[in-house]
């Protein structure tokens, strides 16, 4: 039989692949978007409404595949590509099986980037192109799932008295 | 956190989820894109810790703000449905100006704007409406957690000193013990 604190090590990765799964899923259907648009699949129109709550889904700053844009525009793409690139950081840092999110300060200093250039791009100061747009939205998505998977570790993970370590709710 | 006790979690979650689907909602003011729903999931989480007297874990903050984000997707879509009837009419509009011109456009301009502006069906809006309620949850749900790391915490209330007993150096000594 496993002992709780294997246990919860496997739930921790079960719980890490299924993110995972959901981020690689997530970005595909933004692929497929404008794929499906291009062959005539009226899949596309339910893709785009979906991620149209959103996202302003402007084409002038969406990448764009086959000749149609993607479901989201490059901001948007940059926080979900960075997501998935802090996803693959989170077993590097061992992270996995952390109940405590980071404290807020990373948070603040991730933030500062997007924060500036959609402030500059409000007021007029400058006009990114979409990759810088690209570039602080990916930035921002790297920290993400940090929080998120110890949101959900700190839902699925209770039973049992985790032990202390660098994996088990210990602040980065 | 006692097990028994759970923060109050639906009125939270309906108050910012109203406040960031209605903002999401607005053509203008989308251009923040997927930032409206996180702040809502941090907003409801601090709505949650006001009137909860414990600490707040990721995981309640987690479950607040997907709850909150769900509520967001539904009032997002509702709002959304007089400016699509906007759109809608705007882009007749232009399509009749594009057929002005039409002489100069590619031969299928036509079947490419209407595959592209093509009305969903009530079906495909519901199943639209469940997608985007899903997408929704996960984006609360990582403002949720960010919410419980910052208003999760409560400080910790002074710890009570023992009160000083009356008298006790006039305590006289047992002999016995001597």
């Amino acid at each position: 039989m496993l002992k709780p604190g294997m246990k919860n090590r496997t739930k921790a990765w079960r719980i890490y692949a299924l993110t995972l799964t959901g981020i690689l899923v997530w970005l595909t259907s933004l692929g497929l978007a404008p794929y499906f648009r291009s062959r005539g699949i009226r899949l596309n129109s339910l893709i785009y409404s979906a991620f149209a709550p959103t996202c302003h889904q402007i084409p002038s700053r969406s990448f764009h595949i086959c000749g149609f844009p993607l479901a989201v525009c490059g901001r948007c793409t940059g926080i979900y590509v960075g997501f998935l690139a802090g996803m693959l950081a989170v077993p590097l840092l061992k992270a996995i099986g952390r109940t405590r999110p980071p404290t807020i300060l990373p948070l603040i200093v991730w933030t500062f980037p997007l924060a500036a250039d959609a402030a500059a791009n409000f007021l007029g100061i400058w006009s990114s192109g979409i990759w810088l747009r690209f570039g602080v939205g990916f930035l921002w998505g790297t920290i993400l799932p940090f929080y998120l998977l110890a949101g959900l570790n700190s839902l699925f993970l209770r039973e049992g008295p985790e032990k202390s370590g660098r994996e088990t709710g210990s602040r980065p | 956190m006692n097990q028994q006790q759970k923060p109050e979690s639906f009125i939270p979650a309906l108050i910012a989820g109203a406040a960031a689907g209605a903002l999401s909602g607005v053509p203008l003011l989308g251009c923040l894109c997927c930032l409206w729903i996180i702040g809502g999931g941090m907003l409801a989480v601090h709505l949650a810790s006001k009137s909860f007297p414990g600490n707040l874990t990721a995981g309640d903050g987690a479950l607040i703000g997907a709850l909150a984000g769900v509520i967001a997707a539904v009032v997002d879509t509702l709002i959304s449905i007089p400016f699509q009837a906007l759109n809608a009419e705007l882009m007749q509009r232009l399509m009749e100006r594009f057929a002005e011109y039409s002489a100069d456009l590619p031969g299928n301009w036509r079947e490419i704007m209407e595959r592209g502006i093509g009305q969903p069906s009530p079906g495909w809006f519901f199943l639209g409406l469940v997608i985007s309620a899903a997408i929704f949850a996960v984006l609360g749900a990582v403002g949720g957690v960010i919410g419980a790391s910052l208003f999760g915490k409560k400080p910790a209330p002074p710890a009570p000193s023992a009160p000083p007993v009356q008298g006790a150096t006039d305590v006289p000594k047992d002999p016995s013990h001597s």
